[in-house]
């Protein structure tokens, strides 16, 4: 939990354990209190936390808006998939790997596009999803076009003699929910660093930050490449999970989904983004009780969330936060 | 050969007049509210659904069909302008992106559940070939090319000389000033915002009988056509965008010919970042502005 941590009187900082200990304890807990079909909701709400977390580095720290992650995600998936599929090489390799290639690829396509403007550069890179389905809907002879990649194998550990492989929706949940945790540690990192600091100066202003000597351009094609490779460790985690993959992977409203956790959610904040996460791909998954309601029910909702909650629900969490803290 | 790349280019410039009418919809809207609309070809299918309806239950003819059309998405686009554009000026690129999705997926969807979401038939449209220079056309393309003549036609002459025009052009340039001098901004922007819809609603109506077939979800593909267009076109610039609409659609209609029709979607994107990596400002800006 990072929310404005230098904002926070030192008598609230007691708080912060005994909370993150609640919140553990409630996820290691969940199995348990969740049937079947919400535990699926919440594992495809943490694997979408994945490239949302990159997205937040991107948007909510250092400014740039961008629609490029789902390029990033069905990079990661294929990546993954084709692996896993012709070498069988193991889970873990396979997540390495996707991000490691995602946030590769995320140079040569970074390099052009970060030159352009505000909004060039949210076309450029939606261009990036187009041309990336496009691909792997050509490209028959590597991704099989349209008919996917199937019969990805479900994860698999061996330490030793012992071996197991993960296979239900409880063990699944538990391989999401360290890599999550796994990623969100990561990004706190990221974010309390000095680095942190650079970025959010570069999205304050941009001239500025230059000119103190905060390397820009260096800056901003780093972030686009973190922000990637967590795009490619999400559709990782993604192929692994429904252990097949499509074109339509790359599709746009995926791309859309992550901007929506990530500014419905609370850009520049932490926590800000784990509960949108969990509330937006909670809430496509709990229309579903009404299907030819339901797209229609998510716009409405996209529009209450401009109109009322234009800094997403962050500000939300923060004045719960400050109440509790009151009390104490 | 000649004769056959000929007959594309000629292909090229009705796909590319049908984009630029409804990308000059698009570009004025950004010119005005700095918001890119990503509902835009929503207003596309609604002008074709209004047609269509028109036809199916009140069996009126095609002329009629298409007022009803634009009548129709200009009905749309007021009840849009006044609840959420108007709202939007001023507002950051992020809550535009957002309200417009909504927008696209809230008329999308009630299209579908009114109507199903199955492909339909437009049965109307002047269908018959003309022969011109040795080429075949259908009438209907060739109705297609003189309504956007006559629209940008009617676009200059509206920007450059009317006193709505010279408002939209103050908006573009600077809201608060406006605001100063005592023009009404959101007024402008809803009047704005109607005009561009409306332009997309006619441009589905005149392409309809081209498609044959409507479905809800069709206004998704116009509305990334035209994403690419606009930027090339340097956004807000009207002749701009014309000429980049043109090189689109010959580009797409060559493509489709040569290289392949799974590949006619993505020349516009491709198209796009060739462009922006050599003017990242656009084609016809001189310098970036957005």
């Amino acid at each position: 939990m990072s929310l404005n941590e230098t904002s926070l009187p030192a008598a609230g900082r007691d708080l912060r354990w005994p909370f993150g200990l609640a919140i553990a304890v409630l996820a290691c807990c969940a199995p348990l209190l969740l049937g079947s079909y919400a535990l699926h909701a919440v594992i495809i709400s943490l694997i979408f936390l994945l490239p949302a977390h990159g997205l937040n580095l991107l948007v909510g720290y250092t400014g740039l808006l961008s629609l490029a992650q789902a390029a990033f995600f069905g990079v990661g998936a294929y990546v993954s998939a084709l692996m896993a599929v012709h070498w069988g090489t193991p889970f873990y390799l396979n997540l390495i790997a996707s991000g490691l290639f995602a946030g590769a690829l995320a140079l040569p396509l970074g390099i052009p596009a970060l030159r352009l403007r505000a909004t060039s550069f949210v076309m450029c890179t939606l261009g990036f999803v187009i041309i990336g389905q496009a691909v792997a809907k050509n490209w028959i002879s590597v991704t099989r076009g349209d008919m996917g990649l199937s019969a990805i194998p479900k994860p698999h550990f061996a330490l030793g003699p012992a071996s197991f492989t993960v296979s239900g929706t409880v063990g699944f949940y538990y391989l999401v929910l360290a890599v999550a945790a796994l990623a969100t540690f990561a990004v706190w990192l990221i974010v309390n660093s000095p680095a942190g600091r650079n970025m959010v100066a570069i999205r304050e202003n941009e001239t500025l930050a230059e000119s103190v000597g905060v390397p820009t351009w260096r800056y901003k094609l780093v972030v686009f490449m973190i922000s990637a490779a967590f795009a490619g460790l999400g559709g990782s985690v993604y192929a692994h999970y429904l252990t097949v993959v499509s074109p339509l992977t790359f599709q746009m409203s995926n791309s859309t989904l992550m901007l929506i956790i990530v500014l419905g959610g609370g850009p520049g904040t932490i926590s800000g983004v784990v509960f949108g996460s969990l509330l937006f791909v909670g809430l496509s998954e709990f229309l579903r009780i009404a299907p030819e309601l339901r797209m229609i029910a998510y716009g409405f909702c996209l529009l209450a969330l401009v109109f009322w909650f234009p800094k997403g629900f962050a500000p939300l969490i923060t004045r719960f936060w400050t109440l509790l803290r009151g009390r104490s | 050969m000649l004769f056959q790349i000929s007959e594309q280019i000629v292909n090229g410039i009705v796909t590319g007049a049908v984009y630029a009418l409804v990308a000059v919809g698009m570009t004025m809207i950004f010119g005005v509210l700095r918001a890119i609309n990503f509902a835009h070809g929503e207003y596309y299918m609604v002008g074709t659904f209004g047609a269509w309806v028109a036809i199916e239950y009140f069996d009126l003819p095609y002329p009629i069909a298409i007022v009803a059309g634009v009548i129709a998405t200009a009905f749309v686009a007021l009840v849009v302008g006044q609840f959420v554009m108007q709202r939007m000026v001023g507002a950051p690129a992020e809550a535009g992106v957002l309200a417009t999705l909504g927008i696209a997926l809230i008329l999308q969807n009630t299209v579908i559940l009114v109507f199903g979401g199955g492909y339909k038939f437009f049965e109307g449209g002047y269908i018959e070939p003309v022969t011109i220079f040795g080429i075949s056309l259908a009438e209907q393309r060739l109705l297609i090319i003189a309504v956007a003549v006559l629209v940008f036609f009617g676009l200059e002459l509206l920007v450059t000389h009317s006193r709505m025009g010279k408002a939209m052009r103050a908006v573009s340039q600077n809201v608060d000033c406006c605001a100063v001098v005592g023009i009404d901004v959101r007024k402008v922007v809803v009047r704005t915002f109607i005009l561009g819809a409306a332009l997309a609603g006619l441009s589905g109506v005149l392409t309809a009988p081209v498609n044959v077939s409507v479905y809800g979800g069709m206004g998704e593909l116009i509305t990334f056509k035209t994403l690419p267009i606009i930027i090339m076109g340097g956004l807000g610039n009207v002749r701009g965008t014309f000429f980049a609409a043109m090189i689109l659609g010959i580009a797409e209609s060559l493509v489709a010919t040569y290289v392949g029709l799974q590949f006619r979607d993505t020349v516009g994107f491709a198209t796009l970042m060739l462009v922006l990596m050599w003017r990242p400002h656009g084609l016809f800006s001189s310098q970036a502005r957005y």
